[in-house]
């Protein structure tokens, strides 16, 4: 039997191209383009290793965001995917995580059988962590968040955890989702002739209507939390006092007298 | 099909009280990221005079919930059972999910670590409410007993509030690192409760087949970090900031490119996807300041930059510059500490 695996992955603005203004301390990421979230990737990659080493592996791609997105998919596809479905609604927009957990969890339930679904650890644009075990609970899948590798043995899942203070092996049944570290491994870059191919085969678009879940379910109308407010971290003054070679002994000094260093 | 049922959240405000926390435990012991909420945790259901529960899970549990309550929770419940020994998603998650459903928490507070955020994914969903994650503020609303759950965002550059009005639990997550853990106070009053309980198997498909432990280390509370970029040409860079370190109690931190290559263990990377610190200083050599890294340590009391380049982005967040070749003057440095350290004076000073 077909093991059916999901990727979901997000685009997000590329942050070695976002900028941090040195005045207001401010992002801007209007000039950056968008890519694939780096944690995504590593995700990607562990699902292609599995196809490469385990027979009939089918692997979809799936992510819920604005048509554009779709370049992300086709670069997935690329890398060795088999399909991608990008479920793009107007009612999906200002989504927090719940709402985007049911949005994503909805799709993969239309999709049909699942055996094991992958995410990043977090998205670099977000950074919560939360997207893929909510899929899971909602779900009611086991799961296996912040791995470094997955692999198959004797029909279990078995996945390495790593965690603040030691590694930690599981294994499960499947299905069950695992969250992927970014740089866990080193994803293969899309070749050209896969690209186009990707191109060719195009992907699905699904809507609200299509993954039967009530509008006021989703994006903003059904997240939990609001963003009140956005204020400037407050950057203390920095002065960028200067101190050149021969002069250390003057700098330790200055450090001691500030009470900055202890000594 | 499970949850996709009602998935819809309820408004379900109104009788929720108190403010509940989930202590993590790692390897038998109360985990310090849990520790640290408790003096927030306690600030803020005080503030409306309600009462801070602590929770803790586990097999053996009694010396951990007098832990807690000596750390400052105003009431402690210890779950019992030897299915819990370990941390496991579900069954830690049904079981918390219960105690809400029995207590009905206004707030739940859960570190940030990486069992945390993957408890707290999970109970935010069965609760069908809000969290927010990573928050590095937070407080409580009076009039209307709302949290006010404060994260930094967009590379650390914005504090953004979230709030979770309709729905409770208001869930948030603390980054570790972030608030200080309270004294501990072996005669602090508090009323406690272990309850023994056991786990249906159907939760227990997940096995942990091995776990090897490792020492990481912690930068997040370190008081002085010695740093290292690629600025250091080589991998034996390391061995003169260690030795800087050592005059003056700092751990050593590190770019990310130095720990791609192997020049160090990735434990001492500090930046978007390393740790982020906020020592009393901070002093990078031969580190450029590129966004990734600036959004780990920017928040440091004092920043030291050691490059040769002048027009580093690291400089324009320093309070000291020196636009020097990093293998000059750290000897130099290194010198100088050890000098004032033994009363000396410096050499050219000295009477002849
Ligand atoms: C998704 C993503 C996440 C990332 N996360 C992180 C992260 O968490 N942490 C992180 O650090 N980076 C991260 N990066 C990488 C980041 O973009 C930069 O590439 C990196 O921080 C640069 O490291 P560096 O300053 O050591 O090296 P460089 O940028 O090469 O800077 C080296 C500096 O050393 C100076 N120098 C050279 N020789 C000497 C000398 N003899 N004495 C003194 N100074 C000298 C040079 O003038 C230069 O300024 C991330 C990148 C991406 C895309
Ligand atoms: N809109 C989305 N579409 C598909 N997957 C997503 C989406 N948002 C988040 N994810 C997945 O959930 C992970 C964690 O994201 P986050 O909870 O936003 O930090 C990401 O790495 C993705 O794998």
């Amino acid at each position: 039997m077909t093991l059916e695996i999901v990727v979901m992955i997000k685009q997000v603005p590329d942050s070695q191209e976002v900028v941090i203004d040195p005045v207001t301390f401010t992002l801007n990421r209007s000039a950056a383009r968008n890519v694939i979230n780096p944690a995504d990737e590593n995700a990607i990659e562990a699902a292609l290793r599995i196809k490469d080493k385990e027979k009939d592996v089918h692997i979809t791609v799936i992510t819920m965001g604005p048509p554009f997105a779709e370049t992300a998919l086709i670069d997935a596809m690329a890398r060795g995917v088999d399909d991608a479905i990008l479920v793009s609604d107007r009612a999906f927009a200002g989504a927090d995580t719940y709402p985007t957990g049911l949005t994503l969890a909805a799709t993969i339930t239309r999709m049909g059988k699942f055996d094991i679904i992958f995410a990043g650890e977090e998205s670099t644009d977000s950074s919560t962590g939360h997207v893929g075990p909510g899929v899971a609970e909602f779900l009611g899948i086991e799961q296996a968040s912040y791995t470094s590798s997955t692999w198959i043995e004797d029909e279990f899942v078995y996945a390495d955890r790593e965690l603040e203070d030691g590694i930690e092996t599981v294994r499960m049944k499947s299905p069950c989702l695992i969250t992927v570290l970014t740089n866990s491994n080193v994803p293969r870059n899309p070749t050209l002739r896969m690209k186009i191919d990707s191109i060719k085969k195009g992907i699905k678009t699904w809507s609200l209507a299509d993954i039967g879940l009530k509008p006021e379910w989703v994006g903003l109308k059904g997240s939990p939390t609001i963003v009140k407010s956005m204020r400037t971290i407050n950057e203390k003054k920095r002065e960028g006092k200067k101190f050149k070679a021969g002069e250390m002994d003057k700098f330790v000094d200055e450090l001691v007298s500030k009470g900055i260093l202890k000594l | 099909m499970v949850g996709l049922v009602n998935a819809e959240p309820p408004e379900n405000a109104g009788e929720y009280k108190n403010v509940l926390i989930f202590l993590e435990t790692r390897q038998g012991k109360l985990a310090k990221p849990g520790l640290e909420m408790i003096s927030v945790g306690a600030a803020i259901a005080h503030k409306v005079n309600e009462e801070l529960i602590g929770i803790v899970m586990g097999n053996k549990i009694e010396g951990l919930v007098q832990e807690a309550g000596e750390y400052g929770c105003d009431k402690v419940i210890g779950l019992k059972s030897k299915d819990l020994e370990d941390f496991r998603t579900i069954p830690y998650s049904v079981n918390l999910s219960e105690l809400i459903t029995e207590l009905k928490p206004n707030i739940l507070l859960i570190p940030a670590t990486r069992n945390g955020r993957d408890l707290a994914s999970r109970i935010a969903v069965r609760s069908k409410t809000g969290v927010t994650a990573d928050c590095t503020e937070l407080d409580i609303d009076p009039a209307e007993r709302i949290l006010q759950a404060r994260r930094p965002t967009y590379g650390e550059s914005t504090l953004a509030e979230i709030l979770c009005k309709r729905h409770r639990p208001q869930m948030a997550t603390a980054r570790p690192g972030i608030f200080s853990v309270p004294e501990r106070d072996p005669k602090r009053k508090f009323v406690s409760e272990i309850r023994k309980t056991t786990i249906k198997k159907e939760f227990l498909k997940k096995e942990i087949v091995s776990f090897k432990p490792k020492s990481t280390l912690d930068l997040t509370s370190a008081k002085i970090i010695v740093s290292g970029g690629l600025g250091l040409g080589k991998p034996s860079g390391f061995k003169l900031l260690e030795e800087l370190a050592g005059e003056i109690g700092a751990s050593v931190g590190a770019s990310r490119p130095t720990v791609d290559m192997g020049w160090i263990e990735r434990d001492h990377q500090v930046g978007q996807t390393g740790q982020s610190v906020r020592p009393d200083i901070y002093i990078a050599c031969g580190i450029s300041g590129k966004a990734q890294h600036i959004m780990g340590m920017r928040l440091s009391k004092n920043i030291v930059s050691i490059n040769t380049d002048a027009s580093a982005e690291l400089n324009s967040i320093s309070d000291y510059i020196i636009n020097e070749d990093l293998y000059k003057v750290i000897p130099e440095l290194i010198d100088a500490i050890k000098r004032r350290k033994s009363g000396e004076k410096k050499p050219a000073e000295a009477p002849a």
